[in-house]
């Protein structure tokens, strides 16, 4: 028996209070239609700009990397409202409403011939652009299965979440909780199941990698690609690119080959694929800057 | 150490006090159960090469847990060892299994499931 405590109470209170909220707010944005949601984005994103001093601070130390030159103060902008057009997105993709997307597609051969020998790979994504606009696109392709890895806290978030956004929508959600949820992965792997993760962030500050990624060392961590050395499973890169407008770009991109069944050159492949990983995220937060949704001091 | 070795209610007095028959009998119960079987002491050896840990795989408490507190092994470690106990025992560990929790709980009971499990 739990007894449950004041504060997990109000935690949970304040959690049914948002997801309330949630359900309330996605169901206004569908009613209103995507022109006028939209419009209610530059009034939040000036709000955010105004009262979120740590996440203006961030985007502006990322934008002067990626940009070469000092940001100004409607770049920041431009940062937060392609994050909030990401957002809002997103609950009209899990709607399933795709088709008011252009939506282009490139490496899909990468996914059909692993789809085809019938062993899954390891997705890996980022805070970058859409995760929603890959996923809609993993859904049309009904011989292709994915379960998405994330640490339980955000994995019972995002169920909730999603059952509040779209209650038919099924997702495959592992927490990285239990002992055992890693021999869940290795056994959907086997199965032919792509296994999506962001491998960009780390929750617990634990191993962790440093590499050089837009000038200067920031740690990765190497969870999800010691997963995939050790399942020898192949990495793919993921990655939805919001350009503006109704249009969309999804990218797979081959990062790596299964690793060899030799031991010793696990720690080789596992490096040089971690940093083929962090080479090429750096290369599409180039192509689209404000892409990038970590808003908070990455190089710290 | 003595109380989860011995039942609390069994093996203390009403005021508390272990009465000081029992402590014989508990002492060899701990020596007893913390030192590695035959086939403990060879798991113990394959985890301990397995994940690099820095331990003597002798040193290990056969009964405290593995993963967490206690041995303080991850969750990739544990898939480490299913992995190499599916290799070197022919033991396929499953995630639908509801015992996992048991099975890891300590050497001593991971290598139970195996030596109950394995082929001849």
């Amino acid at each position: 028996m739990t007894i449950k405590t004041p504060t997990q109470e109000w935690i949970t209170r304040r959690e049914r209070g948002s997801l309330n909220l949630l359900t309330h707010s996605v169901q206004i944005a569908l009613w209103m239609g995507r022109p006028v949601s939209r419009i209610l984005l530059y009034p939040i994103c000036l709000y955010f700009l105004i009262s979120s001093p740590a996440a203006t601070r961030s985007s502006y130390q990322y934008l002067a990397r990626v940009l070469g030159r000092p940001p100004r103060v409607r770049d920041v902008f431009r940062h937060f409202l392609t994050f909030a057009s990401c957002v809002l997105d997103r609950v009209f993709l899990l709607n399933e409403r795709c088709d008011e997307y252009d939506i282009h597609v490139q490496g899909e051969d990468i996914v059909r011939e692993i789809a085809e020998t019938g062993g899954g790979c390891i997705l890996v994504g980022a805070h970058f652009g859409s995760f929603e606009v890959t996923r809609a696109i993993g859904r049309q392709q009904p011989d292709v299965q994915i379960s998405l890895l994330m640490y339980e806290e955000n994995a019972k978030k995002i169920r909730a979440a999603l059952a509040a956004i779209n209650p038919r929508l099924e997702t495959e959600v592992i927490g990285l909780g239990p002992l055992d949820s890693l021999i869940t992965v290795a056994e959907r792997l086997f199965a032919g199941h792509f296994i999506g993760v962001l491998a960009d962030r780390s929750v617990n500050g634990k191993n962790l990698a440093q590499y050089n990624f837009l000038g200067s060392m920031a740690a990765f961590p190497t969870g999800p690609f010691k997963i995939a050395m050790l399942l020898h499973a192949p990495v793919v890169l993921m990655i939805g690119v919001y350009r503006g407008g109704r249009r969309y770009d999804v990218i797979f991109e081959r990062i790596a080959k299964p690793a060899p069944s030799e031991r010793h050159d696990g720690a080789l492949w596992m490096d040089r694929t971690m940093r083929q990983y962090v080479d090429r995220l750096e290369h599409y937060c180039r192509d689209a800057p404000f892409n990038w949704f970590n808003f908070f001091n990455f190089w710290d | 150490m003595v109380t989860r070795l011995a039942s609390p209610d069994r093996a203390t007095h009403e005021n508390g006090a272990v009465p000081p028959c029992l402590l014989f009998y508990m002492k060899d119960v701990m020596i007893d159960s913390q030192t590695q079987t035959e086939s403990e002491a060879i798991l113990a050896v394959l985890i301990v090469q397995t994940l690099n840990l820095d331990v003597r795989p002798g040193d290990i408490d056969p009964m405290i847990p593995l993963y967490g507190e206690g041995l303080g092994l991850d969750s990739i470690d544990m898939l480490e060892v299913a992995l190499v106990v599916s290799q070197q025992f022919g033991v396929k560990l499953r995630a639908d299994d509801k015992n996992n929790r048991a099975i890891f709980s300590s050497l001593r009971s991971l290598n139970e499931h195996i030596q109950a499990h394995r082929g001849p």
